[in-house]
């Protein structure tokens, strides 16, 4: 359950765990791994973008309350970035993190913040 | 050389916060607008070329034969318009009244109704900019803008924080979502989602104008007179609502004074606006051009002794009741956007098309001409969709000539 | 040769409701005779009891007509959770274009989102293409 919840949180991967590489565990492995490949592109908080959803609406910029508390005059009044503390903006119609570990979704005392997927039109943002 | 920032043309809300990445005098990245505002701003892939009668040919050439068919046609129709500046428009107006032709834009079969309503001051209205700052009810009905207007919710209408809304979406602004389906607008602010029936918007204001009046409201679909009764409270305490009036709605009205009657209601006891859900770039500021001009919005026919107008100078009705014998068709494609049956029969008389790219109409046109994509190869003003002016600039060089400029030596030809 | 062909597939009654979606507007601004403009553009979404009705499964093919015109369709399931029996989605464009009527009562505004059609299986046609429609 440990190396479960580690592996999730990014702590440890896959191959941190010798015996799923045996063939008699070959299954399993496979299926790990199908679960974990999507994080290729993902941020430290597990922060994903689908990119062939994303609409660049913004909607996540704008409601981030990192965004808001940070560049208030910019993407928290729901135009573009005005400063360098933003954690998400908009780059050729789809959302870019950046600075992820502001998020609140990082460090020793994460929240679980939605407010990026419950604003999104096309379901294009998870946390994996 | 400008770094910006520059105004985004994908749609009527003309966002001017956009900034561009440049390489060889081509716009490679866009900063900030949405997918759709992107691919607009980077350009098409299959640009229109000059030709006439399928060939090749110079500008000046293509000029003279336009100007030729004009001229020679009894009943020349001018339309399009919505993705040309001001300043273009302008310039077609001046043409039509020379040629005593007829005008029309895609208001003709879009929000025309709307944008006349308010231009004649009979429904109240107000700025996007003021709904970011001050609206706490919002209202779209018959709209999905996070398909037709992506940045609308995140730039305007319900999540941004503004002076007299500062505390954020969940607890300053109510989104209210009527609409034949479940829309993706819906899925992010639709816990106030009433669903009716395809064509029912009319009955459905005559019920909400009885519950604002503490009737019970019934309806012929049977929706709970409990939900109705909640929604004309909310209505009711706005302090600032405003309604996004979308197609669905449009096309649902024969006549708009249902509407009327909902709007002059809600103004009874609350402050309540609407703004049409405007598409194409700069349609409604052809409207207020040509409304200037001759107190119509649209539906203008310059060739009698007075400017006449009506739904039977309609680019619909004129092509369906064989009125016009040429036309010349500006940033729009007819040929995808008209009922087949119309676009087959447009596609019988002489086309001439003045369009940055290549689209359904210029395929059969005798005549083409390759225009500046406006907003990225061209400035000029634009009007957005709650009728704000709005200048834009020009990012990038191009040889193609402006809209305004082919329309001025079509004239001069003439 | 089947003796099936000689048989007329069932027609069901519909109501069309055309709406916007922004990736077939990308692909649009992009080009009009891109692949995506014309693969979003002639899908037809259903109610999923509908297609039980008809006989149709996601990604078969379909015949919509009216007095306007007749236009072959991928029949998708719809995205929505709500059952809308009756009524179906199409992305507006010249497909669904198609099937609206030249006739508006004198208004001069076509019935853009309420268009009623006969659906049926389509028997061995290919979606129609942009070329056919012009």
């Amino acid at each position: 359950m440990a190396f479960a919840v580690d592996l999730l949180a990014r702590k440890l991967s896959i191959e941190d765990c010798p015996p799923l590489k045996e063939e008699k565990y070959r299954s399993g492995y496979e299926k790990l791994n199908d679960l974990i490949t999507p994080v290729g592109n993902v941020t430290e908080t597990g922060f994903l973008v689908h990119e062939d959803k994303c609409i660049g609406c913004g909607n996540c910029v704008v409601a981030c309350p990192v965004n808001v508390v940070g560049d208030p005059e910019g993407t928290g009044s729901g135009r573009a970035p005005s400063n360098d503390k933003v954690i998400l903006y908009i780059k050729d119609g789809i959302v870019r993190p950046v600075n992820i570990h502001e998020c609140r979704r990082f460090g020793p005392n994460k929240t679980l913040c939605y407010a990026c997927i419950d604003t999104c039109p096309t379901k294009a943002i998870e946390f994996v | 050389m400008d770094k910006g920032p520059f105004v985004c043309t994908g749609c009527a809300l003309l966002c001017d916060d956009i900034t561009v990445d440049l390489q060889d005098n081509r716009v490679i990245g866009v900063n900030t607008a949405c997918l759709k505002g992107v691919s607009r701003m980077k350009g098409c892939s299959s640009p229109m070329t000059c030709t006439v009668d399928g060939k090749t040919v110079d500008v000046d050439t293509a000029i003279k034969e336009a100007a030729r068919i004009l001229e020679e046609a009894k009943h020349p129709l001018i339309f399009g318009h919505g993705n040309s500046t001001l300043e273009a428009q302008k310039k077609s107006i001046e043409l039509a009244r020379e040629l005593g032709a007829h005008i029309d834009d895609t208001s003709s079969f879009c929000q025309g109704p709307l944008v006349e309503a308010i231009l004649n001051e009979k429904i109240p209205t107000c700025t996007l900019d003021e709904v970011r700052h001050m609206a706490d009810v919002i209202v779209f009905w018959g709209a999905d803008p996070s398909h037709s207007h992506p940045r609308h919710l995140s730039m305007y209408s319900y999540f941004p924080r503004g002076k007299q809304r500062q505390r954020g979406w969940e607890e300053d602004r109510t989104a209210v979502i009527i609409d034949v389906r479940r829309s993706d607008t819906a899925a992010v602010c639709g816990d106030k989602l009433y669903e009716i029936p395809v064509g029912a918007d009319p009955e459905f204001m005559d019920a909400l104008l009885n519950a604002l009046a503490s009737k019970v409201p019934k309806t012929s679909f049977n929706m709970d007179p409990k939900r109705i009764l909640e929604l004309a409270n909310i209505l009711k305490k706005a302090e600032f609502g405003v309604v996004f009036a979308g197609l669905g709605m449009t096309y649902s009205l024969d006549s708009l004074e249902p509407l009327f009657r909902l709007m002059d209601k809600l103004n009874e006891t609350a402050k309540f606006h609407l703004i049409p859900m405007v598409g194409q770039y700069n349609m409604r500021g052809f409207d207020h051009t040509l409304f200037r001009e001759t107190g119509h919005i649209n539906r203008v026919y310059f060739g009698g002794e007075e400017v006449e107008h009506g739904p039977q100078r309609s680019v619909v009705e004129l092509i369906r009741n064989n009125i016009i014998d040429a036309a010349m068709i500006i940033g729009s494609d007819p040929l995808a956007s008209l009922p087949g049956p119309l676009a087959k029969k447009l596609s019988k008389i002489p086309l001439i098309t003045i369009d940055p790219c290549e689209n359904l109409t210029s395929r059969i046109s005798k005549v083409t001409i390759p225009s500046a994509l406006s907003g990225v190869e061209c400035g000029g003003t634009a009007i957005r969709m709650d009728g704000v002016e709005v200048v834009l600039k020009q990012i990038i060089e191009t040889n193609r000539l402006t809209d305004e400029k082919i329309i001025a030596r079509i004239m001069e030809e003439i | 040769m089947g003796f099936g062909q000689f048989l007329t597939e069932p027609e069901f009654k519909l109501i069309i409701v055309t709406h916007r979606d922004v990736f077939q507007n990308t692909a649009q601004e992009n080009s009009r005779f891109g692949e995506q403009y014309a693969e979003r553009s002639s899908v037809i979404r259903l109610d999923k009891d509908d297609m039980k009705k008809m006989g149709v499964k996601a990604g078969d093919l379909v015949v919509a007509k009216n007095a306007s015109g007749r236009v072959v369709l991928k029949a998708e399931s719809s995205t929505l959770e709500q059952s809308h029996p009756g009524t179906a989605f199409m992305i507006n464009g010249p497909w669904a274009n198609a099937l609206v009527a030249a006739d508006t009562g004198g208004t001069g505004v076509p019935a853009f989102k309420n268009i009623e059609v006969m659906l049926s299986r389509s028997k061995g046609e290919k979606v129609t293409s942009l070329a056919e429609l012009i």
